[in-house]
């Protein structure tokens, strides 16, 4: 009852007199004047807008006359039939008797509002011009503010008693309705209605179009028990409300709304059509109850999961095109929906993905059209040959990524035992430098990690040329990779997979190999076995590898050839002195290295390192006993050695006849061979053994000394005792031969006693 | 043979002091170890090669540590191969850690103890501050003293510990363990007393020591010198002095003097050669080693100034060469 609303409405409604709707509300208390006349628009011309918005929807609704977004119902009786012809309990509306009635206006619409006069109103059919307006259609001037009443005239309503359509007409309100209350149909479309009103009265009605205009909420419908087809579509709904009492329901659409949830709908046990597309839906739930609903769309939302799909036992037709799901696993329900046969997804994320056809197809078998397309044996073959491949991929990828995990877990686990044993080899340098030698080996120690033994095989060395990444093998104290031309070792136990057979090509490839988390010395062990079994490894990375003194380096000149060497700082403390880089192209000049630790090795680098280290090498192969060079260049060497020294002693110019090549390397060896390594170990073995030698040496010199001073003391005795010995026998000799006749005749005695 | 002291002494005993049994053992030893290669080229050469090899302080290289310390020719021996070697590390003005030095020593001799690299450094760094940066002169003469005199110094600081702590150092004669003793040394100057010992009493009593120590000692005047220029020192003050004092290094013989350590023309000269070659590409390289060998071998016998340590018979180590040589061609 606000004077300004009413004010406004008829205000509003004057302005568009041009626009074809005349109302005229006329203060009249006639009897044949209180009637409002309207005529139905029979051969309503489809609007051209409306049929536009239904292309761009394009679907097969027209097909199979079902409602979707675009409004296909058209308030013409002739249409109707066709258009809902799917709803089939809407047929029965073209078969409605048409009645007319004109009841008293009283019992009009919300019974708040008191309409104080009644106004006729009249619609013009197929020009809505000014000039038709005055004839039949009265706005009542008043001051008190009312609605348009509507009467219709009495034939019309003889021909159409049970529908009314108001189409159209520039209608802000809802006009009370008087007198029809076996209405059956009725039609708003296309107007300004705000607000649902004053058709609580129409208590049989069936069909309420309110198409296209600009209600904010749904209300006033509490009292229409028996409305099957509710169309609410292109309105300004924000929430779905107030249909509690609509429980025979059949269609109800309210697409192009503003709804953001789907809710109070789960009464509606009779609805089989609803459609909720272009919304601004999230996410679609809250579906339980609709037991009868056969076709459910949701195109043009924004939703990204599904729920509560499987719970509609009906269901068969579902558009979800135009939406944000992306997986297949947020819309995983409507794998459970056995009554689906006809879904749609284009226009989602998830459709752009390869995999997206066959694994709908793959996960809902129950399906008859994809994308209103009929699904044929054939693709469903596809997709589930699809479908295998893509599970043995994932269990692949799965695997690959188990194993990477367990990877990363063994690194985890080396770098623990590598840093215990660390610590116990500093304690044991500390008390004992022989203790330190035999660090403790136990793979027990692994506080119960998850990782599993994994099995060795030595034919993965060959299978591992396919995947570009492939794990040798797992064991939880060490680990092997080959990955690319890159061999890995991590923890000491790694270092026997050098023992196994290794494909020529396989080796072949591998041309860096790195060290991480094993003892330098441990290393040194197996590079005969590395030049051996991996000739072409040109690079090799220490890292964690307690690489401390210059002379470790020595022990890399035996390789067959190095290019680039990486020494990590980490674990490494030879990296911290200034001079090991010097030191490295000094001892492996042999080798020209390329690179250092990623570093270009440049010609003045060479020189330095000559310069810094050559006297170290002149003094060491020319300076050097030959009888301590012989031992030091051990067996190996001996040959090229012995060879050097019979080339040595002849003259220079056969010798050039000789295979320079060899006699270059050998030449270039003994230079630098004599700096060579031998592991901790073996070292303390061979100073065990030095002792042992020594000792027998020892007393082998001390027996020899002893008897040696003891023949001279024996003999300067015997020097002391000569010189008189001499003398006696001197004396004998001249008492002897005193008396020359006596001796005379004693020796011509002896003659003739000879004879 | 004919030295008068040997007439005093029993052969035996005098051959262990002068230890020739300690070389003779080894040549022993030696031909023990490599008999199948010695037997080829005659063990009469051999001994000639080994003795040869004595005489010129380069039977140390690459030995065990054990031999290295067992003799002062050996030590000696080894700081001037040490020197040698290097130099050109301390030319290029590189200051080095202590564990670097340590390397550098073990490329010589792998077992070397890092315990006296350690007491070296500590000489040259006077403190605990072990990861400094040292000179190669610095370095190299705090470990000339510290190597040749390493039985010396150990029981000095064990006299010292005792000055410190008060007690007659007379009755103590030979010190049975050396780590660690000195360790203690800080906390006991900060006794509020001055840093330090007296240096009179603590030259009393290192004479008494170098009368009974039957280890090398550095030679008494000099260390009278040192300590006369001092009331009182410490410890580390006076292996200092001693380690830079001119004439201890002189005594020695080992080094040259600290102005010429960079100098070493004849090893210069070589290194030149060997620079030459470095490019190692250049066809001349190819002709070298057989014609670079065998002078290679020659000149730093010959040229080798090693004759302070040995004065006796510069003609008789030329000569030594040249019959090597000759018995090389005919081999």
């Amino acid at each position: 009852m606000i004077p300004g609303k009413y004010r406004s409405v008829s205000g509003r409604a004057a302005n568009n007199v041009n626009c074809g709707l005349h109302l005229v509300i006329q203060p009249s208390s006639l009897p044949e004047k209180n009637k409002v006349e309207f005529k139905l628009n029979r051969d309503t011309p489809s609007f051209p807008g409306r049929l536009l918005q239904h292309d761009l929807e394009r679907n097969y609704s027209s097909r199979q006359g079902i409602i979707r977004d675009g409004r296909v119902i058209s308030p013409s009786p002739r249409n109707k039939s066709s258009c809902i012809s799917s709803t089939t309990n809407l047929t029965e509306l073209c078969g409605l008797e048409m009645k007319t009635t004109t009841s008293s206006l009283s019992a009009f619409g919300d019974s708040s509002i008191q309409t104080p006069s009644k106004s006729r109103i009249r619609q013009g059919c197929h020009s809505a011009g000014p000039n038709i307006s005055g004839d039949h259609i009265n706005l009542v001037n008043s001051s008190m503010p009312s609605f348009p009443i509507l009467q219709h005239s009495s034939e019309e309503k003889s021909l159409y008693s049970d529908r009314l359509t108001l189409e159209r007409q520039k209608l802000t309100v809802c006009p009370i309705i008087d007198g029809e209350e076996h209405l059956r149909l009725l039609n708003f479309q296309h107007n300004f209605i705000t607000r649902i009103q004053n058709i609580s009265n129409l208590q049989r009605l069936i069909f309420l179009d309110l198409y296209d205009n600009q209600i904010e909420e749904i209300s006033g419908l509490s009292t229409l028990r028996s409305l099957r087809v509710l169309l609410l579509g292109k309105n300004r709904i924000k929430k779905i409300s107030n249909l509690e009492n609509l429980i025979n329901l059949d269609v109800l659409d309210l697409h192009g709304n503003q709804i953001t949830k789907i809710e109070n709908v789960n009464h509606l046990c009779d609805l089989r059509v609803l459609n909720l597309a272009r919304n601004l839906l999230s996410h679609v739930d809250n579906l339980t109850g609709l037991d009868s609903l056969t076709e459910l769309n949701l195109r043009h939302n924004q939703i990204a999961f599904v729920r509560d799909v499987d719970h509609l036992p009906s269901l068969q037709r579902l558009f979800l095109s135009f939406n944000n799901i992306s997986s297949f696993d947020s819309v995983s329900c409507l794998a459970d929906s056995t009554s689906l046969s006809d879904i749609t997804f284009d226009g989602n994320p998830i459709a752009q993905e390869s995999w997206y056809k066959h694994t709908v197809l793959q996960n809902m078998t129950q399906l008859r059209q994809l994308d209103m397309r009929r699904i044929t044996e054939e693709e469903r073959r596809m997709a589930s040959v699809v479908a295998k491949k893509e599970e043995e991929k994932k269990r692949e990828s799965q695997k690959q990524s188990l194993l990477k995990e367990k990877k990363r877990l063994t690194i985890n686990n080396v770098a623990r035992h590598w840093d215990l044993q660390q610590r116990v080899a500093n304690n044991a340098t500390n008390q004992d430098r022989k203790d330190s030698a035999s660090p403790p080996q136990d793979p027990c120690q692994t506080e119960g990690s998850t990782i599993s033994p994994f099995p060795e095989d030595t034919g993965a060395v060959d299978s591992g040329l396919t995947s570009a990444l492939q794990s040798l093998s797992v064991i939880d104290t060490h680990l092997v990779e080959v990955d690319g031309d890159t061999l890995s070792l991590y923890g000491s136990g790694a270092l026997e997979s050098l023992d196994r057979n290794w494909s020529v090509q396989t080796a072949g490839m591998i041309t860096t190999v790195s060290f991480t988390f094993i003892e330098f010395d441990e290393i040194v062990q197996v590079l005969p076995k590395l030049k051996i079994k991996l000739p072409n490894s040109l690079h090799l990375k220490f890292k964690e590898t307690n690489l401390a003194m210059l002379q470790q380096f020595n022990a890399l000149a035996q390789l067959r050839r190095i290019d680039q060497l990486t020494v990590d700082p980490q674990g490494n403390p030879v990296v911290n002195f200034t001079l090991w880089k010097y030191y490295v192209l000094f001892r492996l000049s042999h080798f020209s290295m390329q690179k250092i630790n990623g570093t270009e090795v440049t010609q003045n680098d060479m020189i330095m390192a000559e310069r810094l280290f050559g006297i170290l090498a002149h003094v060491a192969s020319s300076e050097l006993p030959q009888y301590h060079l012989i031992s030091i260049l051990g067996d190996a060497r001996k040959k090229q050695f012995r060879y050097l020294l019979e080339t040595k002693g002849k003259k220079p110019g056969i010798v050039n006849e000789e295979n320079n090549d060899s006699k270059r390397l050998v030449g270039e060896n003994t230079n630098r061979a004599t700096l060579n390594y031998t592991t901790r170990e073996f070292y303390n073995e061979k100073l065990e053994d030095i002792k042992e030698k020594k000792k027998f040496c020892k007393m082998y010199i001390e027996d020899l000394v002893k008897e040696a001073t003891e023949i001279n003391m024996k003999n300067e005795a015997l020097q002391k005792l000569w010189p008189q010995m001499f003398i006696e026998l001197v004396r004998d000799a001249v008492i002897e031969t005193r008396n020359k006749n006596s001796y005379m005749k004693l020796c011509l005695q002896q003659i003739t006693d000879q004879k | 043979m004919l030295s008068p002291e040997r007439l005093a002494q029993p052969d035996y005993e005098y051959l262990a002091q002068r230890h020739v049994l300690t070389y003779m053992e080894d040549a022993v030893y030696q031909l023990l170890e490599n008999r199948e290669d010695i037997s080829q080229y005659g063990i009469a050469r051999f001994f000639m090669d080994y003795f040869n090899s004595v005489c010129q302080g380069t039977h140390i290289l690459f030995r065990e540590f054990s031999f290295i310390q067992a003799t002062p020719h050996n030590r000696a021996s080894f700081l001037r191969a040490f020197w040698r070697c290097f130099r050109t590390v301390g030319k290029n003005g590189d200051l080095l850690t202590m564990r670097e030095y340590h390397c550098l020593l073990q490329l010589l001799c792998p077992d070397f103890p890092l315990e006296l690299t350690q007491k070296a450094a500590r000489i040259v760094l006077m403190d605990d501050a072990m990861d400094c940066l040292m000179s190669f002169s610095d370095f190299l003469f705090a470990f000339q003293i510290q190597f040749y005199y390493s039985e010396f110094l150990d029981s000095v600081a064990a006299i010292y510990q005792d000055l410190l702590s008060g007690k007659n150092p007379n009755t103590v004669i030979v010190p049975t363990s050396s780590s660690g003793q000195y360790r203690q040394r800080p906390a006991l100057g900060e006794a509020g007393v001055p840093e330090g010992v007296e240096a009179s009493l603590f030259y009393q009593c290192l004479e008494n020591l170098c009368d009974r120590h039957k280890y090398s000692c550095p030679p008494l005047a000099l260390v009278k010198e040192i300590l006369n220029g001092v009331q009182r020192l410490t410890f580390y003050g006076f292996l200092g002095t001693l380690s830079k004092h001119p004439g201890i290094n002189q005594a020695l013989g080992a080094l040259p003097d600290k102005a010429d350590l960079m100098q070493d023309p004849a090893m210069d000269e070589e290194l030149e050669r060997l620079l030459a070659q470095v490019p190692g590409l250049v066809p001349a390289v190819t002709a070298t080693p057989e014609l670079g060998c065998p002078p290679s071998r020659t000149p730093p016998r010959v040229g080798s100034p090693w004759r302070p340590l040995h004065h006796p018979r510069k003609v008789d180590t030329e000569s030594d060469g040249s019959t090597e040589e000759t018995d090389e061609s005919e081999t």
